[in-house]
């Protein structure tokens, strides 16, 4: 139980304290070994966790073709790609003059080639095809059910419209008759009447009109309406503001979380 | 009427492949018959752009890469203006490449041969150096702001820091002049942040996918990130400041067609959503 | 080479893209093999960029190299089996002799035997380093950087300085008034230790609607990046349908489809 419990509960605390801590004193010894020492050791931990990972995978895809397990077939092809990785990795450098080491980051060796045709293209495509599920979110799930859903959609169309060249093409009295036609669709939802809708909308553009004649229709004036303005003052201002709210909560609950596995209160990581 | 009610009705129950295979035209199509759409650069790029512009001779930039190539798309046309930026200015800066992402140091090298070696013809260890990637991400960052000796003992090629020449009087963070990290997600200028440039004081810039770019504004907003490069438009923008056309560029086209699509689908997938809803009420009412 | 590599990377974004239509043997193989080949590169670029050079090479190190002693003759053991990972007279990478880096190379060589189920408990020492130091870099950055530093950048001007009441693209009084109130309605939403009733629940319904737009903002910024990463792949796609890769994305475009059309059709008449 110490070796299993209490001993990694006091790495943790000692670790913990002595890195927050590093912050506050300024002895040499004990700054060089926390700023130094201590960050060079979790460097080599983290390199050897990913180690752990690799050596796990191959012992699972392994256990999976031994057992005939479902697609145990296609489990051939991760022991393969590992194997293949290994060996440009470790075996076959495929370019002489560059050392052992060097030969990770040279260009003209195997594992190099490994990276620019296999893992670069899988890694990007994988990413890639989020683009699509993006879309076909966008059709088949984004409603507009209440006040709320409408903010968000409008200052997400708003964003992704005035972000992109296209979008300085679409003049500001545009997007001025388009509110008419919504002005007018709310009028139509609180009044119920034919009438007052078919005057409120007459009226609206009317109004739009004989401004933007006499204006000359600049395509960026009213500037508010001009959608490239308009989104970065929503992105700088409002945005912001709700984000760096975001950001606070978020900031105190890491420093919450941090602080109770420093004190030993928080034992996930352990199983508990 | 009818006709165009019932078709919005059926469009909202398509096979979503349909809309996989529209998204793929409307990006592909833009990308092999280009719009050449004028690109607009916003408040945040300029000021990426001037701080740069502003930078005393001969200063010391360190270029933090974390992206791959799944993000190269966005950052890697940043980095290259940034490099050609710099190096065009013809003031003597010297440019440092650390790398938080493992696959940050092939990208960084990727754009150092291509601006630095191709373009300018400079010498590598005199105007530029590679000091590669080290695993361990916020602890690198606290490593090179307390003693970037001890962390980098070698550059990415295997030579010893003490002998390349642009090495001499760099010991940590504060010999910088300003920091510009090219960021796709952890670790990346959040750390940077956080435990380099607000505690030290030193300027620092950054260039972010879009997803990011939300989460670094209070930082933007705040000073303690001079400007921001936000996404590919954020790259087409400063290609334009700098009049060097590239990735970021092009890909503007098949981005604001891919836009005006999605939008529209917004707008189709709701409309048929309110024509539902209106039947229904109606029924319940019947 | 680089055509070869060019077709084989063809293949495995179709392989991946084809997931799209439907889950098929090619996505599966393009997945499996992405797994294994991307653990067996970090496992392999870990290794030789910090397990090698700052673990192995500050134990034994070139600078203190001597064939008297044991410590060395251990190392030219070593050396005989793996010259590649143990270079002859030392490892060179610029450090001194740290024979304290003999406690993380214990740390994370417990992590490795943790893969010997009886032995699992092992890997919580090495854990437990990462957790503690993790927390401690994040307690101090987080709370400086996004809590203090956020709060502080919130007390901005609102009356007395020669700012303009509104400006869509610079400082304002306007724009100052939305941060200040967008962050503390936001924040005061989060405070959950108060039943939001009252006038209460009109402040943090303020501060949903600033969470709104800035969530409706992070919805466009997000497909923004997606599309992104598609152009990314697109490019890299049309570049290999050039001449000089052969024609790569064409060939292996139509050979997929043809394949995953004759397999639908085969499907279908089965299933009549």
């Amino acid at each position: 139980m110490l070796w299993k419990r209490q001993i990694p509960i006091l790495i943790v605390s000692l670790i913990g304290f002595a890195t927050l801590l590093g912050w506050f004193f300024d002895q040499p010894t004990f700054k060089s070994f926390v700023d130094d020492d201590a960050t060079q050791w979790f460097d080599i931990l983290a390199a050897f966790a990913i180690f752990l990972g690799g050596l796990n995978l191959l012992k699972l895809q392994t256990q999976k073709v031994l057992m005939k397990q479902k697609g145990w077939q296609y489990s051939l092809f991760a022991i393969g790609g590992l194997l293949f990785a290994i060996v440009a990795g470790f075996f076959v450098k495929g370019n002489p003059e560059v050392a052992w080491g060097a030969h990770v980051t040279s260009k003209g060796t195997l594992f190099k080639w490994m990276f620019n045709y296999m893992v670069s293209p899988m890694q990007a495509t994988m990413f890639a095809l989020l683009a699509f599920y993006v879309a076909s979110a966008s059709y088949r799930a984004f409603r507009i059910r209440n006040f709320e859903a409408t903010l968000l959609l409008s200052s997400g169309i708003i964003i992704m419209i005035g972000r992109v060249p296209l979008g300085s093409y679409i003049s500001s009295w545009f997007i001025l008759y388009l509110i008419v036609l919504v002005g007018g669709i709310v009028v139509n939802t609180i009044f119920k009447n034919k009438q007052y809708t078919a005057v409120a909308v007459l009226a609206g553009i009317i109004l739009v009109t004989v401004t933007g004649s006499s204006m000359g229709w600049p395509v960026d004036k009213p500037a508010v309406f001009y959608l490239p303005y308009l989104q970065e003052w929503i992105y700088r201002y409002p945005n912001s503001a709700g984000s760096r709210s975001i950001m606070i909560g978020i900031g105190l609950g890491i420093f919450g979380t941090s602080i109770r596995y420093i004190l030993g209160i928080e034992r996930s990581y352990i199983g508990e | 009427m009818n006709y165009l009610v019932e078709l919005i009705l059926k469009l909202a129950k398509v096979d979503r492949r349909w809309i996989f295979l529209i998204i793929g035209f409307v990006v592909l199509i833009p990308l092999i018959y280009p719009l050449a759409l004028p690109i607009r650069p916003g408040k945040d790029s300029k000021e990426v752009y001037d701080f740069v512009e502003g930078l005393a001779d001969s200063s010391k930039v360190l270029l933090s890469c974390e992206y791959g190539p799944s993000t190269k798309p966005e950052i890697h046309p940043m980095v290259t203006s940034l490099l050609h930026h710099l190096f065009s200015l013809d003031r003597g800066h010297k440019v440092y490449v650390v790398c938080l992402w493992p696959d940050g140091q092939f990208m960084a090298e990727e754009a150092l041969e291509e601006v630095a070696e191709k373009r300018f013809g400079l010498t590598y260890g005199e105007d530029y150096v590679m000091l590669g990637f080290r695993p361990g991400n916020e602890a690198v960052v606290k490593g090179i702001v307390s003693d970037l000796r001890k962390l980098y003992t070698i550059d990415a090629k295997g030579t010893k820091i003490e002998d390349i020449p642009m090495m001499e009087g760099i010991n940590r963070f504060e010999d910088f002049d300003f920091l510009f990290s090219g960021s796709a997600g952890y670790p990346g200028t959040t750390e940077w942040v956080q435990f380099a440039a607000d505690p030290t004081s030193v300027p620092m810039s950054t260039g972010t996918t879009s997803i990011q770019v939300n989460e670094m504004m209070p930082y933007v907003l705040g000073g303690q990130i001079k400007g921001i490069l936000a996404g590919m438009p954020g790259a087409a923008e400063y290609e334009e400041l700098i009049g060097v056309k590239g990735i970021g560029t092009s890909g503007m086209d098949a981005q604001s067609v891919a836009h005006f699509v999605i939008v529209l689908f917004i707008f189709l997938g709701n409309l048929g959503y309110f024509i539902e809803r209106k039947r229904s009420k109606k029924h319940q009412g019947s | 080479m680089d055509i070869l590599g060019a077709w084989i990377a063809v293949f495995l974004t179709l392989a991946i893209f084809s997931f799209l239509y439907k889950d098929n043997a090619f996505y599966k193989i393009a997945e499996h093999l992405f797994v294994g080949v991307s653990a067996g590169y970090w496992m392999s670029f870990n290794f030789w960029t910090q397990i090698q050079p700052n673990l192995l090479g500050r134990l034994w190190p070139s600078i203190r190299y001597s064939e008297d002693s044991w410590w060395y003759s251990l190392y030219d053991t070593f050396s005989f089996f793996a010259g590649s990972i143990f270079p002859a007279g030392g490892i060179d990478k610029g450090h001194d002799m740290h024979l304290i880096y003999l406690f993380p190379l214990l740390l994370g060589m417990m992590m490795l035997f943790s893969l010997y189920k009886p032995l699992s408990w092992m890997a919580r020492w090495g854990i437990a380093y990462t957790v503690g130091m993790a927390a401690g870099l994040r307690a101090y950055g987080v709370l400086n950087s996004n809590v203090i530093g956020q709060v502080k950048n919130t007390i901005i001007p609102i009356v007395g300085t020669d700012l303009p009441f509104f400006s869509l693209t610079g400082d304002s009084y306007f724009n100052n008034l939305i941060i200040l109130i967008g962050t503390v309605t936001g924040l005061l939403y989060f405070y959950f230790s108060r039943e939001q009733t009252g006038h209460f629940s009109k402040v943090t319904k303020v501060g949903i609607y600033f969470l709104m737009i800035s969530f409706g903002a992070s919805f466009g910024f997000a497909v923004m990046g997606r599309i992104s990463l598609l152009i990314g792949r697109f490019l890299d796609l049309i570049k290999y349908s050039g001449s000089d890769f052969h024609h790569a994305s064409i060939w292996v475009l139509i050979a997929m489809v043809i394949l995953l059309g004759y397999s639908a059709y085969q499907e279908k008449e089965s299933s009549s």
